[in-house]
């Protein structure tokens, strides 16, 4: 437990840069029951942070106190603090929604807007917050269409429904929705595991390169795709009493390599899934 | 990978996008809350107005009524008021008798073919059988003063029986058929095709599978239909207005006249003797409670058989 | 007017061995069989018994029917006019009422009760489905028309054209077209927010979620999301519960006036398709009961036509959510 801790405040990890995000001490549990709890790290910006782990071990959890969608779920509490660029997203300065407009989210089945064209879908986040002038919502449209790598295939049928597209490239549209507001931080829940192999490397390119826009934090329950594309990584586990929690948090680089905690290294190495 | 080219790109125009959206979020903010607020507010308001009524309603019914019931309400024959006697209304035993009878004979009629044509709809895949789902469905949303209507061109016309019971009876039979037809292929088709499939396996012919297997498991699935479209055929006045004659005696004989609770509501509040008018709320109180007993009935026990299940 | 359960899920799919393990038809088919045509047999006679027993009216009389605007028996014309008019117009009124006040109650129901509530709060409204027609008839005869007299009447005549609207200011009648539609309302409300309660509460919730991580306010995500995602099922709601209406009998019997005049003012007494049928048919004979067969005729057009619209949009609604 001490090593986790005096870990993150070694040099190591200010040597990773600026820090967007800072999870100290936080705990999920709903209706009193435990889901999720220890997790104390730093996610440094514009890189790759996932959160890997069996399932059960509460990362798809986590993600989401990160833009307080558990403010939806009755009997839901959050422990700890959770501080982006240093405000306390549940008892600072910061509004909801505000937070939101600047942690988007992506889920994991492509979820776009049925009843809306591919255009009303990228804009939606900004018509929620109010914006109206139609040179704006053009500029973020291409703007985000370009960065999730659709504004060739789409930009000559942007009043197209949604639906028309296939699974990746709705999955894509999700993401270019979340970018348009422009956020600092992307949190992504599994975005490929609905999709096809072709469908996944695409956007796993997409992450890798969308780093330098955003931080990204991801979800994922294949190594695999963890190794390839990100930078640091969290590893979670179910504990005795079902609760999950944080056992280490390193490089990716570390944690695939030579990672501390031998519960680690049983995962990575397929041990257990 | 040309898309991810132009991504380097677009990326010098970050900030002043990202500022301006901001900004404008940050602007309209109060007011986006403050609408969704009282929205929020006039959607609990509209949720209480609906309740309202309902309040309403059963406040006046017990206010009114419960003066009006006692022994005599229940054990005498109505009788007419007279300039003498202005509150001789007598009571309603009549019409307690005649509902009573009427809904033993319309489920005689309804229940047996109903749950009958259930198990035909959930185990038939044709055109027939989907033609007569949606014939079904039509029929119970349809105005039961049809039923009066087809009651009394068929039984009290055609047959020659005259305004009876069994008249009434085959009215609020039809109105209960499509009710009991629908919920109970709903509650057949709710039963675990695992234990078709484990009857079939243990090499019971299909028949079998359905009658002592999937049929009392969805039993209860089907008294709460048929406890729901009793209660509905209770409370209707339109198709018995037509055909039972609104007999004064004790009857319950199918081939005669025949009262019914609904029915001496109707004529009570038309009624010229204020004291007539007033017993009518008696009578909808008795008729309210009958029919409140069921329905909740039926959905207390479906909901326990649904817990039971999982 | 109770409940029927409602079944919004897609068909589960029968076990193919029941129609394929056996070709031998025992008994037990032919049972079903004859259950099966006995059902056939009733609706068609419903139908059939009526129309027949209408034909010598429409052959005879059936441009008066629908042109006439005078019913005098027991040997006519017999003009149906008001009764279409008033029914049209009671139902319209109604169902706006019923929409209004529905819709807020069923997104409240869904979104912002708690659960532990939610069940007593439906069952409420589900009771509300249960009174008897005629009960809903007495109260408003009794109660409401005297509160109206005294409340919303002179509130209604204040309007700056209320004569044109509502007739006559200063007179009251036994009952209104005004009434016969609050009370319809009411009747017809539990109708619509058990339909539009089940289709709001299948949208995804993960467009919920994802509307909510952009940003969005509680009434964004109702408004821009779940109501046009629901569009289409809640059209299905309108028109179901606008069958309800057409097909009220008693109620408006008994608070509409029962009056034959085919008119806008809804003050003025007036009457409806089924509120004719049943005030007349006691008296009539001969002709006028076919004609008032040809009134049921028309009652079961209508009612028959939105029923089937609702339950196209609805399958429709079902569908589309299946692509989602």
């Amino acid at each position: 437990m001490a090593d986790i801790q005096s870990k993150t405040e070694t040099a190591e990890s200010t040597s990773r840069g600026p820090i967007a995000m800072q999870l100290r001490d936080v705990a999920v549990s709903f209706h009193g029951r435990t889901a999720v709890r220890n997790c104390t790290f730093d996610v440094a910006k514009n890189r790759v942070t996932s959160l890997i782990g069996p399932s059960g071990s509460g990362k798809t959890t986590l993600l989401r106190a990160l833009n307080r969608l558990h403010d939806l779920t009755p009997g839901a509490k959050v422990t700890g603090s959770i501080l982006l660029e240093g405000v306390d997203i549940y008892r600072g300065d910061l509004t909801v929604t505000e937070l939101r407009t600047r942690v988007g989210m992506v889920f994991q089945r492509p979820n776009p807007f049925p009843t809306m064209s591919i255009y009303d879908n990228a804009v939606s986040g900004l018509r929620f917050n109010g914006i109206k002038k139609k040179a704006l919502l053009d500029e973020a449209a291409e703007s985000s269409l370009r960065s999730a790598a659709l504004w060739d295939s789409v930009s000559s049928r942007l009043k197209v429904p949604a639906s028309n597209l296939s699974g990746g490239e709705q999955q894509r549209l999700c993401i270019a929705r979340a970018l348009a507001l422009d956020p600092e931080v992307l949190l992504m829940d599994e975005p490929t595991s609905a999709l096809d192999p072709v469908a996944t490397l695409r956007i796993e390119e997409l992450m890798t390169s969308l780093k330098s826009r955003v931080t990204v934090i991801i979800v994922t329950h294949n190594m695999q795709q963890a190794a390839r594309i990100s930078d640091d990584c969290a590893f979670l586990l179910m504990g005795e009493d079902r609760a999950g929690e944080l056992i280490e948090f390193d490089t990716t680089e570390k944690i695939f390599n030579n990672p501390d905690d031998s519960r680690t290294l049983d995962y990575t190495l397929g041990r257990f899934g | 990978m040309s898309d991810i080219v132009e991504l380097e790109d677009s990326m010098e125009s970050g900030h002043e996008m990202r500022d301006e959206i901001r900004r404008i979020s940050h602007r309209t903010h109060a007011r986006r809350v403050a609408v969704s607020r009282t929205m929020v507010a006039l959607c609990s308001v509209a949720l209480l107005i609906a309740a309202v009524p309902l309040v309403f309603l059963l406040w006046e019914l017990i206010k009114q009524g419960a003066p009006q019931l006692n022994k005599a309400f229940f054990t005498t024959l109505p009788s007419t008021p007279t300039l003498i006697a202005p509150n001789a209304t007598g009571g309603v035993s009549n019409a307690i008798v005649g509902t009573i009878a009427l809904t033993i004979y319309a489920s005689i009629l309804a229940i047996p073919l109903g749950v009958l044509v259930g198990v035909y709809l959930a185990e038939t895949e044709s055109k027939m059988a989907t033609s007569l789902r949606i014939i079904a469905q039509t029929m119970a949303g349809a105005p039961s003063i049809l039923m009066g209507l087809f009651a009394f061109s068929f039984v009290v016309h055609d047959l020659n029986i005259g305004f009876s019971a069994i008249a009434g009876s085959f009215a609020l039979a039809v109105l209960m058929l499509p009710v009991i037809v629908i919920s109970s292929e709903i509650a057949i088709r709710n039963v675990p095709n695992s234990l078709r499939e484990a009857g079939l396996a243990l090499g019971a012919k299909p028949h079998k599978v359905s009658m002592r297997i999937v049929l009392p498991t969805a039993l209860s699935g089907i008294v709460t239909g048929t406890l729901l479209a009793i209660s509905r055929a209770v409370g209707e006045t339109a198709p018995v207005l037509l055909v039972i004659g609104g007999g004064f005696i004790n009857a319950w004989q199918p081939f005669n006249p025949v009262s019914a609770l609904p029915l001496a509501i109707y004529q009570g509040a038309r009624s010229q003797w204020p004291s007539q008018r007033a017993q009518v709320w008696g009578i909808a109180l008795v008729l309210v409670a009958f029919v409140f007993v069921l329905s909740l009935t039926a959905r207390i026990w479906a909901t326990r058989k649904q817990q039971v299940r999982n | 007017m109770t409940q029927i359960p409602i079944d919004l899920h897609p068909d589960d799919e029968v076990v193919a061995e029941f129609n394929s393990a056996t070709t031998v038809r025992t008994w037990y088919h032919y049972v079903l069989l004859i259950g099966a045509a006995l059902f056939a047999a009733v609706s068609v006679g419903f139908v059939g018994t009526i129309f027949w027993s209408s034909l010598p009216v429409w052959l005879h009389h059936g441009v008066t029917l629908l042109t006439g605007t005078g019913w005098i028996g027991p040997a006519g014309p017999f003009g149906g006019v008001p009764m279409i008019t008033g029914t049209l117009e009671t139902s319209i009124i109604a169902l706006a009422l019923a929409v209004v006040i529905g819709l807020g109650t069923s997104i409240a129901i869904v979104f912002f009760i708690p659960r532990r509530i939610r069940n007593v709060v439906a069952t409420l409204v589900e009771l509300l489905a249960a009174v008897p027609s005629v009960v809903y008839g007495i109260w408003g005869l009794i109660v409401i028309a005297p509160w109206m007299a005294v409340t919303v009447d002179p509130w209604l005549n204040s309007w700056p054209f209320a004569k044109v609207i509502f007739g006559n200011p200063g007179q009251q009648f036994g009952g209104s077209l005004l009434l016969a539609s609050v009370v319809l309302g009411i009747m017809i409300l539990p109708t619509f927010v058990a339909i539009s309660r089940e289709v709001i509460s299948v949208v995804p919730q993960d467009l919920i979620e994802a509307s909510l991580s952009l940003g969005a306010t509680r009434w964004q995500v109702i408004r821009n999301i779940v109501l046009p995602t629901a569009k289409i099922g809640l059209y299905g709601a309108t028109f179901l519960s606008l069958a309800r209406a057409t097909g009220e009998t008693i109620a408006v019997a008994l608070v509409a006036g029962g009056v034959a005049n085919a008119q806008f003012h809804l003050l003025y007494p007036g009457t409806s398709i089924a509120a004719w049928i049943a005030l007349t048919f006691g008296e009539s004979q001969g002709n006028e009961i076919a004609a008032l067969m040809a009134l049921g005729v028309l009652l079961m057009l209508l009612n028959f036509g939105f029923s089937l619209i609702s339950r196209a949009l609805v399958n429709r609604q079902r569908k589309l959510l299946a692509i989602v």
